[in-house]
């Protein structure tokens, strides 16, 4: 047995199978076990969130150190705000709780947050100007439906005529019902099939080709 | 350069900063307009509002600032009448920012003021809880076991309302506001499917499509549809806010939208049959 | 009024040089990702720590020695930056990849599969004629759409039943025609609510 390979495959087995019985038996020694691979899944995960600070750290440290491109002072200043949160975080005891934290989190990161995000706006109105065009019966498709909801989602319209509500609601019940259902059966399938793949070593991505 | 082809290339700059005008102008002049409230939202009223006095609701804060202005909203409103009708609230989250979003969210709520809830007897916050499907498969399934305190370090020992929670049987209902695939559905496998508990789900507008057969199922019992859907609870539960506020601003921005697709499809087909002509 | 306060003065310059970029990529902007992204980081550490702490060291303290695992697993987990003991990390990842996949196939059989297939089964004919023509459609848009996926059998695409995955394709068309409304919303929505910030929390001006 290889020690590097073949015993990821079995751990991955025994805890896969471990968590399908508990949904199908009612043994409380599987019920038990199934309690601590959880709760050793939550620390595990916590452990996890500290891998992308760590190749941060990585890339951007060498960045550092090389300092041929002339945006490293970047680098710097990502890895010192890195820094100062983790400190602020940890340095006062109370974590997320402390008011210095929440401070920091208020000013800097809730706006970068939401404004990296919504920013999407701006590229869906150039994005529905430049490309959403009813070329053939395709995209006539697309595009009908599109116009139809974005009319039923503008107040304006079912405030004038309340028909756009309704065409918009109908569109919901009737074809995106129907059509997202049929896609959800085949995601279900192929999650099933990939997950029984990867618990009896079929599929082995993840443990990397190193 | 043909007037069909400089309508299809209107400078980008001239089209962002015209969406920029579309939402400032109805934030400082508000229109007003009536919402029309949708089913989906109406269910989820509906299920908390025949819930009895004293219910145990497991709740999940799944979004952090990026999804904070569509689903704050809603959070703020739809524990306005979990508060208003005296359910006990356990509150857990599942997002990395999800402890940063529940004081902006209690700030708008005031369950102290408005309704007089106490802190460990009417609701707890447990604070996030790594891993996903793990973290509510763990809640779900044995909750002292995972849990000893709350996100502030009070021992559950101390906290009243987790007395009698020891997992999925002790809550009545599960409810979550996300802008994750992976937690919109783990809530309906881990709660619906693996403990059979009644699930209500909202999440971002352009996840609903994806949901919404657990919906049409009868896995989602309500649905709330992303900024759409937080006006909607707003209006149901007469406590209006930052999502009906920007109904007005999607009245300005999405006509704009509807403009620009159509002079989008207008200058293709004329420029389409310009050049039919020419030939 | 306009704000007086220093936060949410650092909330508008940054809000105003993420939204930068959408105009033209640019140094204020380069400033604002990388603290982003740094901060993101941070975050990430200490709500790692705390968690580890309140679900890991907190059950060590109880006695329950079993949990020393775990923490053995966690380290593990950083060989992974190591060319020589990469193996190492695939312990752990192995015991993450086994748990989340087993909890998630376990109940994804019967709420993907199971209970849309009965639902797709259930009786047409409804109360309304509006409910029942809205049955048929849901019905032969989830067939449709299914058999689109059809790959086993190239037949199904071509010849006489070759509507059918084109039935399907349609609807899916129409149906992310509504995903695209849907996303335009979102996106609108979601900006409103940093415009609402600068008039409102910043400038005092609603």
């Amino acid at each position: 047995m290889d020690y590097k390979r073949d015993i990821p495959l079995v751990i991955t087995f025994i805890v896969g199978v471990i968590a399908v019985m508990d949904y199908y038996t009612t043994f409380s020694a599987v019920k038990e076990t199934f309690t601590i691979i959880k709760n050793w899944g939550v620390v595990l995960q916590a452990f996890a969130l500290g891998l992308g600070a760590a190749n941060l750290f990585r890339v951007h440290g060498k960045r550092i150190s090389d300092r041929k491109t002339s945006e490293w002072y970047f680098s710097a200043w990502l890895l010192f705000m890195l820094i100062v949160f983790v400190v602020v975080g940890l340095g006062t005891g109370q974590f997320e709780a402390s008011s210095q934290y929440k401070w920091i989190y208020n000013a800097i990161f809730l706006p970068l947050g939401a404004t990296m995000y919504s920013s999407l706006a701006f590229y869906m109105a150039i994005g529905a100007y430049k490309i959403l065009r009813a070329r053939n019966i395709d995209s006539f498709l697309l595009f009908a439906t599109a116009i139809l909801v974005i009319l039923g989602n503008t107040p304006i319209f079912p405030a004038t005529f309340p028909a756009f509500f309704y065409t918009r609601e109908w569109i919901f019940t009737a074809i995106v019902g129907g059509a997202y259902r049929g896609i959800r059966i085949g995601i279900g399938i192929g999650a099933v099939v990939i997950g029984i793949k990867t618990l009896i070593g079929m599929e082995t991505g993840y443990l990397g080709r190193r | 350069m043909s007037a069909w082809e400089k309508l299809a290339a209107l400078p980008r700059e001239l089209v962002l900063t015209l969406v920029l005008i579309a939402m400032i102008i109805p934030t400082l002049h508000p229109l007003g307009l009536p919402i029309m409230t949708g089913q989906m939202a109406q269910d989820w009223y509906d299920t908390v509002d025949a819930l009895p006095e004293g219910s145990v609701i497991l709740f999940d804060i799944g979004y952090g600032s990026g999804g904070y202005p569509s689903l704050g909203p809603a959070n703020i409103a739809v524990f306005h009448q979990f508060f208003e009708k005296d359910l006990k609230v356990v509150i857990m989250a599942t997002a990395l920012e999800g402890s940063m979003m529940y004081p902006l969210v209690m700030e708008g709520v005031k369950p102290e003021s408005n309704y007089g809830a106490v802190y460990g007897e009417d609701y707890v916050f447990l604070g996030y809880i790594a891993g996903e499907q793990t973290a509510m498969a763990g809640v779900l399934g044995d909750l002292p076991a995972l849990v000893s305190t709350d996100y502030t370090g009070i021992p559950i020992a101390q906290i009243s309302i987790l007395q009698d929670v020891a997992g999925a049987d002790d809550f009545d209902i599960v409810a979550y506001l996300t802008t994750a695939g992976g937690t919109s559905e783990g809530w309906v496998y881990q709660a619906y499917s693996a403990y059979d508990k009644d699930v209500l789900g909202g999440f971002l507008s352009m996840m609903t499509t994806s949901m919404k057969p657990y919906y049409d199922t009868g896995q989602l019992l309500g649905l709330i549809d992303g900024v759409k859907g937080a006006a909607d609870m707003e209006f149901l539960t007469r406590h209006p806010g930052d999502a009906i506020q920007s109904s007005d601003v999607l009245s300005f921005t999405q006509t704009l939208v509807i403009i620009l697709i159509l002079i989008g499809n207008i200058s293709y087909f004329g420029a389409k049959a310009s050049r039919k002509e020419e030939t | 009024m306009v704000s007086s306060d220093p936060a949410i003065w650092i909330a508008a310059f940054f809000t105003i040089a993420a939204t930068s970029y959408a105009f033209r990529d640019n140094i204020v902007f380069k400033f604002a990702e990388n603290t982003f992204i740094g901060i993101a980081a941070g975050h990430a550490i200490v709500m790692g720590v705390k968690n580890i702490r309140d679900y890991g060291w907190a059950h060590i303290m109880n006695g329950e020695m079993i949990y020393a695992v775990v923490f053995v697993l966690g380290i593990m987990l950083y060989f992974r930056f190591s060319r020589e003991y990469y193996w190492v990390y695939r312990y752990p990842i192995a015991f993450l990849v086994g748990n989340g996949v087993g909890i998630s196939i376990r109940a994804g059989i019967h709420s993907d599969f199971i209970k849309n297939i009965a639902a797709t089964a259930s009786p047409i004919i409804a109360a309304t004629p509006l409910d029942t023509v809205n049955n048929i459609l849901i019905f032969v848009g989830c067939v449709t759409a299914l058999s689109h996926f059809i790959f086993t059998y190239e037949g199904i695409h071509k010849g006489t039943i070759g509507w059918i995955p084109k039935v399907g394709r349609w609807m899916m068309l129409l149906s992310f025609g509504a995903s695209f409304g849907n996303t335009v919303m979102t996106r609108f929505g979601m900006y409103q609510g940093r415009v609402l910030f600068l008039l409102r929390d910043w400038l005092g001006v609603v």
